[in-house]
């Protein structure tokens, strides 16, 4: 009579070799993911270097400004002392009470 | 059986062999087809390293708005190197990277280096901006390495350089800060090198402890400062032209908050450009106004004057005869005038600044008194957070001749760092108390957290009724007496003290025509947001400090109030007043 049914028959060879070859795929998989992982980082951490630098000229480019603006005699842009300053008394904060 | 078995052989024979073609024909096209690619490519990496471009943590000025600044941080560009064993035409090699570098090297030093064969790797030019460093490796020129690089950089240029200070190689070939807050916050501002192409798996299971909490995420941050850049920007300007207009040595200035120690500007002149560093005088690196001593003169005559007060030994009431010259110990001690004033009340010391006068107090307050006044004040470090800081020399207070004690009484005799001064002279606008003057108020770490630092100490030294006194007479001072009293603001109360001190000879003795100028001020008086030191070593055609430092001092006054705000704290009536200015 004929068998019907599938032959798995068990192999030890067969079975270490299938490990084997799960691992190894499993092992260079975990590799290009560490990988690829690393190379996004960098990439990434490059990035907002560069952000940071490009803000960081913006920063000096500002700090210039206040040096040169606090380096200018007003008078030489036109502009003359005033006469007399007046200030405006606080309100009390509890006026409207 | 049998035949089952060798169609099974010719299978995986089969495959193997479909495998091998597989393989033969990836390597001839990452061989042959990509090979002079992938060479230059490896080329180009070799001198990139594990441990990657350098990384650092930043330093920020806060604004008045609490908004910050980058006072160092990193600048991103490229380094261009050589490898003389592929470089195949120098000439050419040279014409494209000078056209993007500005500080390459000289024609006949390149061609010098592209001539050493035995070297695959010397660097040409550092700095090269990101689009040049891009546009140059555009060109694929073999033999020219195009290499990402990262450097410190000082947006502010020479602000506040000496106290934010550099970072250099120093005795190893790590950069690390050197100077200034680089060197005091370097174990924050350091990064660790943990390459990114480590097996993360072994990381896993060998540094466990590290995936729950990692040390370095509560060490490494960025430093954030209590200096304002636009105030800092306003006294190194003063400063400068100050030193300028007088040919002096060396100038400085601090601004402090009295209440809490929160330094919002410091700096001197000359100074340097932390980005641009070459042929800079290795003694400018420090930063005098924590490092350097001087003899200050009269404006310790407010610190003697509040000792007096507190002690109870006088009262502002309290009169005395000057006779314009007094002898102690055989040495004799006059007013800057040699004149007489007869007999006045205490505040006329402060006024009229009389050496007389602040030698009465110190003999009515006794040598042992003197010594635990001046030594709380001056005898320990302020601990600010800048490296190197100097020690006061107090050596006359451990004497038992009067003559000395008479002579520190106002400022002679006994040397101080400007931080030392600030800090006891602080006490006068802070009810009597010291605080811990300081410049960087949190540590922003890497792992999100803000760390706020404690500068919560605090060291009483009179009581707040005599430091009220003693500012009193400084307010009467400004009022009356600073030039003319035209200085007089009607709307602000002002205490300041001039102070001018005979410069040491390096002999024992003094030159009697070489002076040392200080300024000490505080507003407004009674409530004061800000206390402001300034010096200026060995001016040239002046002698007084009253002559060199009023106009700066005022400058800065008025700066402030203008720039915080600062609303009146006298003579505004309830109706709107018009103060002439």
């Amino acid at each position: 009579m004929h068998n019907t049914y599938p032959n798995f028959r068990f192999s030890l060879v067969s079975a270490c070799f299938g490990t084997v070859v799960i691992l190894v795929v499993v092992y260079i998989a975990l590799i290009a993911v560490v990988m690829s992982y690393a190379v996004l980082t960098v990439e990434f951490s490059q990035s907002v270097k560069n952000d940071e630098a490009s803000v960081a000229t913006l920063e000096g480019q500002y700090l210039a400004n206040v040096a040169q603006i606090e380096s200018l005699d007003y008078r030489t842009a036109g502009y003359v002392a005033p006469v007399a300053k007046i200030f405006v008394p606080a309100t009390s904060v509890t006026a409207l009470r | 059986m049998r035949a089952q078995f060798r169609s099974r052989i010719r299978l995986v024979l089969a495959l193997i062999v479909i495998a091998a073609v597989l393989i033969v024909v990836r390597l001839y096209f990452v061989q042959i087809v990509h090979g002079t690619e992938y060479a230059q490519k490896a080329d180009r990496q070799f001198a990139s390293g594990g441990e990657g471009p350098f990384d650092r943590g930043a330093i920020y000025f806060t604004d008045k708005n609490g908004a910050n600044i980058s006072a160092a941080t990193l600048a991103t560009g490229f380094l261009v190197a050589i490898n003389p064993q592929t470089l195949a035409n120098p000439e050419a090699a040279y014409t494209a990277i000078s056209a993007v570098a500005s500080t390459t090297l000289s024609h006949d030093a390149f061609i010098a280096a592209s001539a050493k064969k035995s070297q695959v790797h010397i660097e040409i030019a550092h700095h090269v901006s990101d689009s040049s460093g891009k546009a140059l490796n555009a060109l694929g020129i073999p033999g020219v390495q195009v290499l990402r690089e990262r450097w410190r950089y000082y947006p502010g240029n020479s602000l506040a350089a000496q106290t934010i200070g550099i970072v250099s190689y120093g005795s190893g070939n790590v950069l690390a800060g050197q100077t200034g807050l680089e060197a005091k916050y370097d174990g924050t501002l350091e990064r660790s090198g943990d390459s990114l192409y480590s097996n993360f798996f072994a990381e896993l299971f060998s540094n466990v402890g590290n995936l729950l909490v990692d040390a370095k995420d509560a060490r490494e941050g960025d430093v954030v400062t209590t200096i304002e850049p636009e105030v800092e920007t306003r006294l190194e300007y003063e400063i400068a032209q100050l030193n300028k207009r007088y040919s002096s040595r060396e100038s400085g200035g601090i601004i402090m908050d009295p209440a809490t120690g929160a330094i919002i500007a410091i700096g001197s002149y000359p100074s340097y450009n932390a980005n641009d560093r070459q042929g800079v005088n290795p003694t400018l690196l420090g930063n005098p106004l924590v490092e350097q001593v001087h003899e200050f003169g009269s404006i310790m005559k407010p610190l003697t004057m509040a000792s007096g007060l507190d002690a109870g030994v006088i009262t502002p009431d309290t009169t005395y005869n000057d006779t314009g010259c007094i002898t102690v110990n055989t040495r004799k001690i006059c007013n800057w005038d040699h004149k007489a004033r007869g007999v006045v009340p205490m505040k006329q010391v402060i006024m009229q600044s009389l050496n007389v006068g602040a030698s009465w107090i110190a003999t009515e307050l006794g040598q042992e008194r003197f010594r635990t006044y001046f030594t709380t004040m001056f005898g320990q470090k302020t601990g600010i957070d800048l490296p190197s800081e100097g020690h006061a020399l107090l050596s006359n207070l451990s004497t038992t001749q009067q003559v000395n004690f008479d002579n520190m009484s106002f400022g002679q005799g006994i040397a101080e760092t400007p931080v030392q001064m600030i800090r006891a002279l602080g006490a006068l606008a802070n009810g009597g108390v010291m605080v811990q003057p300081h410049l960087v108020s949190a540590i922003r770490l890497d792992s999100g957290i803000t760390r706020q630092l404690d500068w919560s100490q605090k060291t009483p030294v009179f009581s707040a009724t005599a430091a009220r006194e003693t500012t009193q007479m400084m307010v009467e001072m400004v009022d009356e007496k600073l030039e003319g009293g035209k200085a007089i603001i009607p709307t602000m109360s002002v205490a300041a003290k001039t102070g001018t001190a005979q410069l040491t000879d390096g002999r024992g003795g003094y030159y009697s025509d070489r002076w040392f100028h200080s300024f000490v001020g505080f507003f407004p008086a009674y409530n004061p947001r800000f206390i402001i030191l300034l010096y200026t070593d060995d001016p040239k055609g002046v002698q007084y400090a009253s002559e060199t430092l009023d106009s700066t001092f005022l400058d800065l006054v008025h700066f402030l109030i203008d720039y915080y705000r600062i609303p009146p704290d006298r003579g505004v009536a309830s109706s709107i007043p018009s103060t002439p200015v």
